[in-house]
């Protein structure tokens, strides 16, 4: 344990955890690189030409093209990567503790900070994985609505990873036309739940309030305008030179590599591997709408860049089958254990009061060893939340398998052997929020 | 005449075999058969709820497990790994094992059941690349060491943190003191305890620094 002494000896303001440095330091030092295992041969001795070659760089925390705190250590030869390491947790905020102490649905506005870019997707994860633990069942209106909003917040996680990705290459205009794209999800969102941007609008049960014939005029406009806008970002970029010769043959992954690396979502589907929860284990209505599961075998970014394309088109057919299949009903369970009353039954019953007063003070309580896990395909990957109960209100241990998680561990690896350049584009096209990797 | 006094009658748990939510992947009975034939004793419970099977498995047999998973039943994916603090005076800790075969559509969950005082499972890294972070970051919250990882740092929290933070017996507001952060001011002194006033005592704020003599 580091003691005060430690701390208060040496008063530079870069001598932080000192510890915490010296061990970084020593992996980098004794790391197998990815690069030698996978093409068997070692870096070249370049101990007495130190000046010439040799690097050790210290990308972030702090840098634009990290996308969040995300900390790379880069052992150069020359241009080259030989080492990577990334130091996560900068972000950490130990939510999975925090949890332990909140009931399950005083848990939710934590989820929203997780995936900041698709909030409503953890908001949906979070109440299905606790739907599951104490299995309620939800009304068809609700399901039907959150896959629309769950695509929705797809669309506004992948227009931020173009917009950001190009401006990482260096392209400026596109990152203007995606946010605004993302303006007109916000203000969809706005409509729908009153807030733009941290939504907490579903509910376990069902969800907090349907969604308004205006907000269902956005949607259907949202999705018919689109269609065209994705095709023609899609015209501008597949045939762009720069774009292509910055993305292909760059990171790439192998279908075993990317399964063995445990890399999710769009990432595994760029190195062919088809798996997708809305196919592998449908939840919501996935089962009954038609739509294709965007797959590529090449594995570099590009591939991953058309999977995304693909797949941002794909959610807006989603959208449309959902609108039209939209029925009407209630959109919260009527079991007073397992949702929250309507506002007028709490204001006008005193029974909905009651209801009210214990669904908070309480919520629902999943019977004593009960265990379960539940994933969605969230825009960036498999993120699932496993449950387990000790028949009280909260959680006893509610563990977040986070898709940016174990992409950046895949990341890791790929960074090797690639000049320092194709960083911003390898990140880029991972795609992690740090919100989520660091929990 | 007296108001009689009803207890709210206690609920019932709910039946697991109708869960709404009950996936088709989850139904590996006859993974579990398959490993109860090939591993006999070390497979040593065999759990169900809402249509999900979880199999505990002796430590000692972990890795043989995951390898004939991998291998033989093509359970080539790892999906998840963590701890649980059962925070019980037999067998505390406990780590899971999320698997899934792709192509078969089948996901099992495997446990590891382990003691406080030897609380070290056998790295799963040399069968499943994906296992090392998660492996580390079971390290950094609740302390399980992995036998064979070949990089056990800590994952979130920096080296010099001396406690594991998801274990049940660690307070909330954290501890003051075990991890300084940088002076307010470029003058002033480390920063001990981020929370100060949850913890009762005074926070230094930066605008009641002195200032620099400079």
């Amino acid at each position: 344990m580091a003691t005060l002494q430690d701390y208060t000896s040496s008063r530079d303001a870069f001598s932080f955890w000192p510890r915490h440095n010296e061990a970084i330091a020593a992996r980098l030092e004794s790391k197998d690189a990815w690069l030698e295992q996978r093409r068997g041969h070692a870096p070249a001795d370049l101990s007495d030409d130190v000046l010439e070659h040799q690097m050790t760089l210290n990308i972030g925390p702090q840098h634009p093209a990290t996308h969040g705190v995300l900390r790379c250590l880069v052992k150069l030869n020359g241009e080259r990567i030989d080492k990577a390491l990334l130091d996560i947790g900068y972000l950490h905020r130990g939510i999975e503790k925090l949890a332990e102490s909140k009931t399950y649905q005083e848990f939710m506005p934590y989820t929203d900070r997780m995936d900041y870019l698709a909030p409503y997707a953890n908001n949906v994860a979070w109440c299905m994985a606790v739907e599951k633990l104490v299995a309620i069942e939800v009304p068809e209106r609700a399901q039907w609505i959150r896959m629309i909003m769950c695509e929705l917040a797809r669309l506004s996680s992948h227009m931020l990873w173009l917009g950001v990705g190009l401006m990482d290459a260096g392209a400026v205009s596109v990152f203007l036309w995606t946010f605004q794209g993302r303006e007109d999800l916000y203000s969809i969102f706005d409509e729908v739940s009153g807030a733009r941007f941290t939504v907490s609008h579903s509910r376990i049960g069902g969800l907090v309030t349907d969604l308004s014939p205006r907000a269902i005029e956005m949607i259907k406009d949202f999705s018919s305008r689109y269609q065209g806008i994705i095709q023609g970002w899609r015209k501008l970029l597949n045939r762009n030179r720069i774009w292509i010769e910055r993305n292909r043959n760059v990171g790439i992954v192998s279908r075993a590599e990317a399964l063995d690396l445990g890399l999710t979502g769009p990432n595994l589907r760029g190195s062919g591997v088809p798996y997708d929860i809305r196919a592998f284990e449908p939840y919501l209505k996935y089962d009954e709408v038609d739509f294709v599961i965007p797959l590529r075998d090449e594995g570099d970014c590009l591939a991953r860049y058309h999977v995304r394309m693909e797949e941002m088109l794909e959610s807006l057919k989603i959208i449309e089958q959902c609108l039209v299949r939209l029925p009407d009903g209630p959109i919260r369970s009527g079991d007073a254990k397992a949702a929250y009353p309507s506002k007028s039954e709490v204001y006008y019953s005193m029974e909905g009061m009651i209801h009210d007063f214990m669904y908070t003070e309480t919520g629902v309580v999943p019977p004593q060893g009960a265990t379960a896990y539940h994933a969605i395909e969230s825009p960036k990957g498999e993120l699932g939340f496993y449950l387990e109960s000790d028949g009280t209100g909260c959680p006893w241990r509610a563990r977040i398998n986070a898709p940016s998680f174990t992409n950046l561990q895949g990341l890791e690896s790929m960074m090797e052997g690639h000049p320092v350049a194709d960083i911003v584009v390898l990140i880029g096209s991972i795609d992690p929020v740090m919100g989520e990797a660091d929990k | 005449m007296a108001l009689k006094f009803h207890f709210t009658p206690a609920d019932t748990p709910r039946g697991d075999e109708t869960n709404p939510h009950a996936k088709a992947t989850t139904e590996v009975a006859d993974t579990v058969q398959a490993l109860r034939e090939a591993f006999g004793p070390a497979v040593q419970d065999h759990l169900t709820y809402a249509g999900e099977h979880t199999v505990y498995i002796a430590a000692e047999q972990i890795v043989a497990v995951c390898r004939y998973l991998k291998e033989d039943l093509g359970y080539s994916y790892l999906v998840d790994l963590g701890g649980v603090d059962r925070f019980v005076e037999d067998g505390r800790f406990e780590v899971y094992y999320n698997l899934v075969n792709v192509a078969g559509r089948q996901r099992i969950r495997l446990k590891v059941r382990v003691e406080e005082d030897a609380a070290t499972v056998p790295s799963v890294t040399g069968i499943f690349k994906a296992a090392d972070w998660n492996e580390r970051e079971c390290f950094d919250m609740l302390g399980i060491t992995f036998a064979g990882h070949p990089d056990l740092r800590r994952m979130y929290m920096p080296e010099d943190f001396a406690y594991y933070p998801q274990r049940k017996e660690f307070p909330l507001l954290g501890i003051p003191g075990s991890l300084p952060l940088p002076p307010q001011t470029p003058e002033g002194s480390l920063t001990m305890d981020p929370y100060a006033a949850a913890h009762g005592q005074k926070p230094v704020k930066s605008y009641e620094e002195p200032r620099s003599s400079k």
